[in-house]
């Protein structure tokens, strides 16, 4: 009993950190239809500046130069990658597009910061607390608290600030929307900007927890991609319960079969919802009047 | 105020609009009338940025427009309440009229006082005022229609393009819909209106233009036109 809370409580926080990627995906996805394949890259990339910037100045101040970093890095992918892909309405341009950014991101991480995992510094102390027996680390509770603290202020800019209403706006109805004086180009370049925040911020809550360095981002993005099919493209609540059931079965599966196993209850859960609700778990057709 | 010279548009390689001229005076309610796909929409469309016209100029108070992006388009003033209505269906009734008025709170337009504005709307549509918190999608047709104009009204255009406010609702919500145009009218907010109840439109109207395969063949004042042989033949039956 006292182990599998153990382990529940690891895998936690594990899938809140899948959650806040895979809400980076249904940021794009809203807005354009598009997705960043480059999402694992853009955490990795947050991660990196972290390591170096916290050096300097510290993780608190570290964090709004990691979240400017991550916009910027959304907005040129979006730029780059996706936006003509968009104008000529190419299927497939923005998917190879994103996945080159992503190589390319990760072979200049390779020369600048080198190949070997590297040691992130923690911010909270490292030794773990204890909760009836179930031991967690400070920087676990950090990252989910981080994680649903930047889903809910995403969540609060789109419902209260009229900016937030022009991306919901975009999302319903992209043309309608340019009606009203929406640029809405520029919307998709900041749901971008987001996403890879997110990412970045991401990078900077797990390296604590895990290492940084160049290869982290491939596995992450790509375990929060089956999150976001799992949970739902649509829906905000389904990534965070998609992410702590994929954390938690795979610690699960770790310690109880074989950590060699810990990959495949996630990817049969993944083509599960596949075949059974390819909306997801939580996916809704959204309610549209003609 | 909105004067169009020469427009042509279409789709891809389908030229649906070939050199179509028309004119818009300040605080003059013009209609646009003609049968299913002679281009009416597309018109709009063009006008409106939604498409880009493949020639002629479109001039909104001296600028010329044509090509222009929407939005841009919508900051110079010229609002759309377009075909389908097009409401934003997972927002509520007020969010979708605050983004009517988007230009105004980003300071792309003047702001003037918006609050006021949605209180006129709400005064003018009571039927929205009751569902304010609802979800746009959840309402009825005749609403959703009430509220596109509205929407578009909160732009405080220069002016309104109105396509088939009508379409779609029962005759006692047609007749609603022309005595807001009517009243809109004395407000002075200048209009294009294109309607498929070709004789409501001309009773309000100043002006009315007829479109046929994407030229206009008739235009002059409404009620000339209401009077026309060929005009009462083709699109106002035997019987009016
Ligand atoms: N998105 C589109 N793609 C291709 N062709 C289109 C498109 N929209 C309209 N058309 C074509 O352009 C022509 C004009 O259509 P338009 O919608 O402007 O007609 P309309 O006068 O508004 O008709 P209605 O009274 O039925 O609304 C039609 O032949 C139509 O098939
Ligand atoms: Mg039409």
């Amino acid at each position: 009993m006292q182990i599998l809370a153990q382990l529940i409580a690891s895998g936690i926080a594990v899938g809140m950190i899948y959650g806040v990627i895979a809400f980076g995906y249904q940021l794009t996805f809203a807005t354009s239809k598009t997705l960043n394949f480059g999402q694992g890259e853009a955490l990795m990339l947050g991660s990196l500046v972290g390591w170096t910037v916290v050096a300097v100045t510290g993780y608190l101040i570290m964090l709004p130069i990691v979240l400017a970093f991550g916009l910027l890095q959304g907005a040129v992918v979006e730029r780059l990658g996706v936006r003509q892909a968009i104008k000529t309405k190419s299927e497939a341009g923005w998917i190879m597009a994103t996945i080159a950014l992503g190589i390319i991101f990760k072979n200049l991480a390779e020369n600048i910061w080198g190949r070997d995992a590297l040691k992130f510094p923690s911010p909270l102390p490292e030794a773990p607390l204890s909760f009836m027996g179930v031991n967690v680390l400070p920087m676990e509770v950090a990252i989910v608290v981080g994680a649903l603290a930047m889903m809910l202020a995403v969540e609060v800019f789109n419902r209260r600030s009229i900016y937030g209403k022009a991306v919901v706006a975009t999302a319903v109805d992209r043309d309608a929307a340019g009606l009203m004086g929406i640029n809405t180009s520029l919307v998709i370049t900041f749901s971008y900007a987001l996403s890879s925040m997110t990412a970045a911020f991401a990078g900077v809550l797990v390296a604590p927890v895990t290492l940084t360095g160049a290869s982290m981002g491939g596995v992450l993005g790509l375990k929060a991609f089956s999150v976001a099919i799992i949970g739902g493209l649509s829906s905000g609540m389904g990534v965070v319960v998609g992410g702590l059931i994929l954390g938690i079965t795979e610690t699960l599966t770790g310690y109880y079969i074989s950590t060699g196993y810990k990959d495949v209850p996630g990817l049969v859960l993944l083509l599960l919802v596949l075949t059974l609700k390819p909306a997801g778990l939580f996916g809704r057709a959204t309610i549209k009047k003609v | 105020m909105l004067k169009i010279e020469n427009l042509s548009a279409g789709y891809g390689k389908v030229q649906v609009l070939h050199g179509i001229s028309l004119d818009v005076a300040k605080g003059s309610l013009v209609t646009l009338i003609g049968s299913n796909g002679a281009g009416k929409t597309t018109t709009l469309r063009a006008l409106s940025g939604m498409i880009a016209p493949t020639g002629g100029r479109i001039m909104l108070a001296g600028t010329d427009i044509a090509g222009m992006a929407s939005h841009d388009i919508a900051r110079l003033g010229l609002a759309h309440s377009p075909e389908g209505r097009r409401v934003f269906g997972t927002l509520s009734v007020a969010d979708n009229l605050l983004l009517g008025s988007f230009t105004r709170l980003t300071g792309a337009r003047p702001r003037g006082d918006v609050g006021r504005d949605l209180d006129r709307m709400y005064a003018l549509f009571p039927r929205l005022s009751e569902r304010r918190a609802q979800f746009a999608g959840t309402l009825s047709g005749g609403e959703q229609q009430m509220l596109a104009m509205a929407r578009a009204l909160m732009l405080g255009p220069e002016v309104l393009l109105l396509d088939e406010p009508s379409m779609g609702l029962a005759p006692k919500l047609v007749e609603d819909v022309f005595a807001t145009i009517a009243l809109l009218r004395q407000n002075q907010v200048t209009m294009l209106l294109v309607e498929q109840f070709a004789a409501a439109a001309l009773e309000v109207a100043d002006i009315g233009y007829v479109l046929e395969n994407g030229r206009i063949t008739a235009h002059g004042p409404a009620a000339a036109l209401k009077t026309d042989p060929a005009v009462r033949a083709a699109y106002l039956g035997a019987a009016h």
